[in-house]
Order: structure tokens, then C-alpha cells, then sequence
């Protein structure tokens, strides 16, 4: 008991520790502390000092110590190390090869090469960052317009979270605790989608505009096949982890270690230097221990929550509203997008989902569904002003490519986004079907 | 590194501290590599001995679980030495001088309260289990040593937090000193900046190098 208000009030109390942690995280404290630490103070105003320190002090250990968890570390080791061995110009050169001829070739190969890379990538921003080197002066060279080859490599980059392995898909699954399999799997159709929506766009736009998106042609073949090998330890990974997850012949952790030690194996053997492994594995342990801590930092003050009862108010209210469940969606959906201005996806989501996630659950929609459509919100985020970071990386790597040509060269992307958006909510479909064919 | 305004002559109580700590830090993050090649290996030779020769791993979940306590905190102070973890910098890196500094110290000192107390509870934790001899439920493999590594992580992202903080307070008693000991704050296109560092190493910082050594 702090202010004394715990056991008479638990709701008004879990309101407060929202506000609260809302204003911490503004302030600029790091999402962990901010998170652990209104988890704490709110345990102990509804339980006291013993039992709320006897609860946090275990948090971190049991909830980190999870098999469904270690699959994280796999799947960013894999991340890394197709960075680091030049995997992407090779994947870039056989796209170009193989749909160069349609009209805005170069940018529908771009597509291509971000969603195959998206395969082995969960990162974002990392892939934006590839693509403009790797594609951009290609495109440049034949003429192509500038604010669609910056579009086309910012928007490009937003596949690799929904496409598996996505770090993010499995860290919704965690907190909502669904199945990690059911949600890869569920994530790699609105990804092809998402692309598919992104190349049909592009050709729209190119045979209006020819100059701007000339179709480059010419390869036997010949040519075609010989770009294949290249591709290769790309496609291995993707065929272990899918055939693993969907027959169930592995778990995702082992079919991600799998994958790794085949991407692992195949990079040195194409010349990747030890030191450069190092750097990778350096990197992806990083990575790992900031996902890790948030995780635990943000079940914290889960805990808190699910003593206060706000989940459950919340859902209570929803579920009051005369309106139909889809207005609410949308409503929600549209709060996510202006939440996602301002902050990092992951961090969006662990906050918001632990009180927003029963309501929606309530409303009738599918938990896996829903995963995947708060996903893609929160990667359109990534696009769009103000903070667009996928659009400021290409212009920090492009610096004679300014900031408003990659915005405006945008625009294009986020209609396809809202067309995808609205194709995942007319057909939920897209998203059930894959999982549900799971054995 | 490109994240950590550190001059390595620089020879401030501060910066003494920033150096010393760093080597552990490496070296905890690279145990926390380290496993994670080891689960890489565990996880593709549970898949061969379990088809082809049918012989699993015994105590596999067991030993992975236990070893994901390595990845998930060993790298906590390394992460926080290189700004790896996750905030909103909106306000803060609209911020300058005194403004800035005292906003990091007070940031600062709640990242050390909470971590002073997971490792009060995290230890407790630990010394119950070490009591109790506590071991998994299917291979028995005692339990401690994992749960060991929370307060031993946690006292070096501790350490680290204190060299911050004790950065950020010298530099809101006098701002125009040499920043030493903190975590630069980015706005959005010094994030993107960090982003290419991170996809392409240090080697490369734009295009036009790329081009010249072609």
C-alpha cells in the first residue's frame, strides 16, 4: 500500500499506473525500466511490499526461461548473417533477371529480392537500408524516376515482419500466448499479398508512366537459371523452417537452428570471414537481450494489470458500445496507426496489447488474425511522416535523394498498404487458411 | 564505436570507469554469442539424432530452457552501454544542455532503482533455489546456476546505469564539457544512420565510398 486506495479501488489504481507508464515512456525512460517499474509500484499499492516483490524478483528469470522464447535468438542470428554475406545483390540480380521485362521491371524486381530477403530478415529498417544500395543505382542507371526507386526500397523494407521469420510475430504470439508456429505461418501469405499488392501497383503506375519505369529485357534463359544458385542458401532456409513448422517434423526453435547452421555453413564456405561472424553473433546477441528485457519488463506490469482488473473493464466497455465489431476494429486500427507515428512497433504493441487484445478477442475476431493486421499497421508506421524511419534510412543512405522525394515517393506504397489492409479485413482468409491447415 | 561518445584519453574518474567496465561487458555479451551458437548446434543435432537415429537429446527443453537465462541477460550492459534499448526519444532528443542532462539524470536513476531491486529479489531468488536444490522436472538439472546469472547480469547493467548517470550529472553541472560515459541520444535520421552502421559495419558510411573503391 502506497496511496492506499489498492484494495478498494484496484480499477482506479490500474488506470493510474497506465497513465503513468504512459507518461514515463514519454519522458524518454527506456520502455523496460518504465514498464517494470509501474509493474512493481502498482503491485505493491494492490498486494504489498512481500507478495509484489516476491512476484516481480521471479518475472525475469521464469518468463525469460520459456522453449517457446528460444526461438527468437535462431531466427535473428539468421537475420545477421544473410546481412553480412552479401546475400541481397545476389537475390537483386535474379529478380532483375527474371521480371525485368514486366513495365517498372527494376522496382517490381526490387519487391522481388526485399520479400525473398524478408524471408531470411525480420528487420525492417536493416532491409530499407540493403536495398537502397544495392537497388537504387540500378534503378537510377536506367532512368528511373527517383521518387519511385526511394518508394519502392522504404516500403520494400516493411515486408521482412510480416513475411517469416518475423521477430515481432513471435513476441505478439508470446504476450497473447498462441501458438509461434500458427503465427509464422500466418504471417507468410498477407506478406505475399502485401507484395503481390506492391508489384501490381507499380505496373499500374509504369505503363502510364513508361519513361519513369522503363522494363528492362534481354536475358536468355540461360541467364535466368545461372542466377539461381546464387539464391540458393535463401530458398534452403525458407524450405527448412516452413516444411518444419507446417508437418511439424520440428519445432520452429530447431528448425531455426537448422537454418542458421546451413546459412551459417554456406556463408563461410562463399568467403564470409570468421571476424565478420563474430560481428553478426555480437549483433544478434544484442538484439536478443533488448527483445528479451522488454518482454519481461512489459509482463511485469501485465501482472500488475491482470490484479487491477482493467483487461477486463476495458472489454466490458467495448463490448457496451452500440456499434458493430467491425467500426471497432476500424477505430482501433486507426488509433494504432497514429500511435505508431510516434513510437517503435514492438514497444506499441507490448503496451497496448494486454488491455486492447481481450476486448478485441470478445468482439468475436480471431486471435491470429488480428496479430497479423495490428503487425502490418504498425509496418506502414514505418513509412509514413513523421517519423518514418524506413524513409529517413533511405535518404541517410542516398544522401542526394532528399527526404520529401522519398515521402512523396511513398504515397504510391501506402495506397497499396491501405488496398492490402482492406483485402486482409474482407478476407480474413488470407490470413486463417495456411495456419489452419497445420498439422 | 559510432553510439559511444567515449575519448579513450580522456582521463575524467568517469571516463576511468566507461573503460574499465566495458571489457566485462564484452565479455559477457559475447558468452551471450557464444550461447547463442551452442543453441544452434544443440537445436540442428536434436533434429539428426531424433530422425535418423532416433535417439534424442535427452533433457533437450530442459538444457535449452535453462540456457536461454545466458541470452536473455548477459548482454543487458552491453545493450545499455550502445543505446540498444528500446525508448521513445521524441521529447528527449528535442532537448539541450541542462535540460537534456537533468531529464537523463532522472531517467537514469529510475532505470537504477528498478534494476537495484530486481537484483535484491532476483539474488533472493536465487539463494531459494541454491537452498531447496531446485532442479528441472525432466532431466533434474539443478536450476541455480541459471537463475544465478540474473543478479550477476544485472549488477553490471547496474554499474553501467551508475556511469551514466554520473556522466549525465556532469554534464548538467557544467554542459560544455567533452560528453563522456552516456548513451548519445538520436533524433530519427541519426537512428538511420545508426541503422546503416549496423547493416553494413563501419566500413561503409555512404554510397559515394562504395563507388570510389570500385
Amino acid at each position: 500500500m502506497i496511496i492506499g486506495i489498492g484494495f478498494s479501488n484496484p480499477l482506479l489504481v490500474g488506470l493510474i499506473g497506465l497513465g503513468f507508464l504512459i507518461f514515463l515512456v514519454v519522458i524518454g525512460v527506456r520502455v523496460v525500466f518504465a514498464a517494470a517499474m509501474v509493474g512493481l509500484f502498482g503491485l505493491i499499492e494492490l498486494l504489498g511490499w512481500g507478495p509484489a516483490a516476491g512476484i516481480v524478483g521471479t518475472i525475469p528469470h521464469s518468463k525469460s526461461s520459456t522453449y517457446a522464447l528460444s526461438v527468437l535468438p535462431m531466427f535473428i542470428f539468421i537475420g545477421f548473417i544473410a546481412f553480412h554475406a552479401g546475400m541481397t545483390e545476389q537475390l537483386f540480380n535474379a529478380a532483375r533477371k527474371w521480371v525485368g521485362w514486366v513495365p517498372g521491371g527494376l522496382a517490381v524486381a526490387t519487391v522481388f529480392a526485399t520479400a525473398g530477403f524478408a524471408a531470411v530478415s525480420g528487420a525492417s529498417t536493416a532491409t530499407a537500408a540493403v536495398f537502397s544500395r544495392v537497388a537504387i543505382p540500378e534503378m537510377l542507371k536506367n532512368g528511373y524516376d527517383k521518387k519511385l526507386a526511394a518508394g519502392v526500397v522504404a516500403a520494400g523494407g516493411t515486408l521482412a515482419t510480416l513475411i517469416p521469420p518475423s521477430a515481432i510475430l513471435i513476441i505478439y504470439a508470446i504476450i497473447v500466448e498462441e501458438s509461434v508456429g500458427q503465427l509464422l505461418l500466418a504471417g507468410f501469405l498477407p506478406g505475399a499479398v502485401s507484395a503481390l499488392v506492391y508489384a501490381a501497383i507499380i505496373i499500374v503506375w509504369a505503363k502510364r508512366h513508361p519513361k519513369a519505369a522503363p522494363s528492362v529485357s534481354g536475358f536468355s534463359w540461360t541467364e535466368r537459371f545461372q542466377s539461381l544458385p546464387g539464391i540458393s542458401p535463401i530458398v534452403i532456409v525458407v524450405l527448412i523452417i516452413m516444411s518444419a513448422i507446417y508437418n511439424g517434423w520440428a519445432t520452429p526453435t530447431e528448425a531455426g537452428a537448422l537454418g542458421a547452421l546451413v546459412i551459417f555453413v554456406l556463408a563461410l564456405a562463399r568467403g564470409t570471414t570468421l571476424g565478420t561472424m563474430k560481428g553478426a553473433l555480437m549483433e544478434a546477441a544484442k538484439l536478443t537481450v533488448m527483445i528479451f528485457s522488454l518482454i519481461w519488463g512489459v509482463l511485469i506490469f501485465v501482472r500488475f494489470l491482470g490484479f487491477s482488473g482493467l483487461p477486463e473493464a476495458f472489454t466490458a466497455w467495448i463490448l457496451s458500445l452500440d456499434a458493430s465489431p467491425m467500426m471497432i476494429m476500424i477505430c482501433i486500427l486507426l488509433a494504432y496507426a497514429v500511435l505508431g507515428m510516434f513510437m517503435d512497433a514492438i514497444g506499441m504493441l507490448l503496451l497496448t496489447l494486454p488491455v486492447v487484445y481481450p476486448a478485441v478477442i470478445a468482439l468475436g475476431f480471431d486471435s491470429i488474425w488480428f496479430g497479423i493486421i495490428v503487425v502490418k499497421m504498425a509496418e506502414v508506421c514505418l513509412i509514413t511522416p513523421p517519423i518514418g524511419l524506413n524513409c529517413f534510412v533511405v535518404n541517410a543512405v542516398r544522401p542526394d535523394i532528399d527526404l520529401t522525394t522519398v515521402f512523396r515517393g511513398i504515397a504510391l506504397f501506402f495506397i497499396a498498404d491501405v488496398i492490402t489492409i482492406g483485402l486482409l479485413l474482407a478476407f480474413p482468409e488470407i490470413v486463417t487458411w495456411l495456419p489452419s491447415l497445420m498439422k | 564505436m559510432a553510439l559511444f561518445s567515449n575519448n579513450s584519453t580522456e582521463q575524467g574518474p568517469v571516463a576511468v570507469a566507461d573503460r574499465s567496465l566495458s571489457p566485462f561487458e564484452d565479455l559477457l555479451n559475447l558468452i551471450a554469442a557464444l550461447a547463442i551458437l551452442l543453441l544452434m548446434l544443440l537445436g540442428s543435432a536434436q533434429i539428426f539424432l531424433r530422425s535418423a537415429l532416433n535417439a534424442p537429446i535427452a533433457g533437450y527443453i530442459d538444457l535449452v530452457e535453462l540456457s536461454m537465462a545466458s541470452m536473455a541477460f548477459l548482454g543487458a550492459a552491453y545493450c545499455q552501454r550502445l543505446g540498444g534499448h528500446i525508448r521513445m526519444e521524441m521529447l528527449v532528443s528535442k532537448l539541450r544542455g541542462r535540460w537534456l542532462w537533468g531529464f537523463e539524470t532522472i531517467t537514469t536513476l529510475i532505470a537504477l532503482f528498478i534494476i537495484g531491486v530486481l537484483i535484491w529479489y532476483g539474488w533472493g531468488h536465487f539463494v531459494r533455489s541454491y537452498e531447496l536444490g531446485d532442479s528441472t522436472i525432466d532431466a533434474e538439472f539443478p536450476v541455480w546456476p541459471s537463475k544465478l546469472l540474473v543478479p550477476i547480469a544485472f549488477s553490471f547493467w547496474f554499474l553501467r546505469l551508475l556511469v551514466q548517470l554520473a556522466g549525465a550529472v556532469r554534464l548538467l553541472i557544467n554542459p560544455d564539457q567533452q560528453p563522456i560515459g552516456i548513451a548519445k541520444i538520436l533524433d530519427v535520421s541519426e537512428q538511420a544512420q545508426e541503422e546503416i552502421h549496423e547493416a553494413f559495419g563501419d566500413d561503409a558510411t555512404s554510397d559515394a565510398d562504395r563507388e570510389d573503391a570500385k
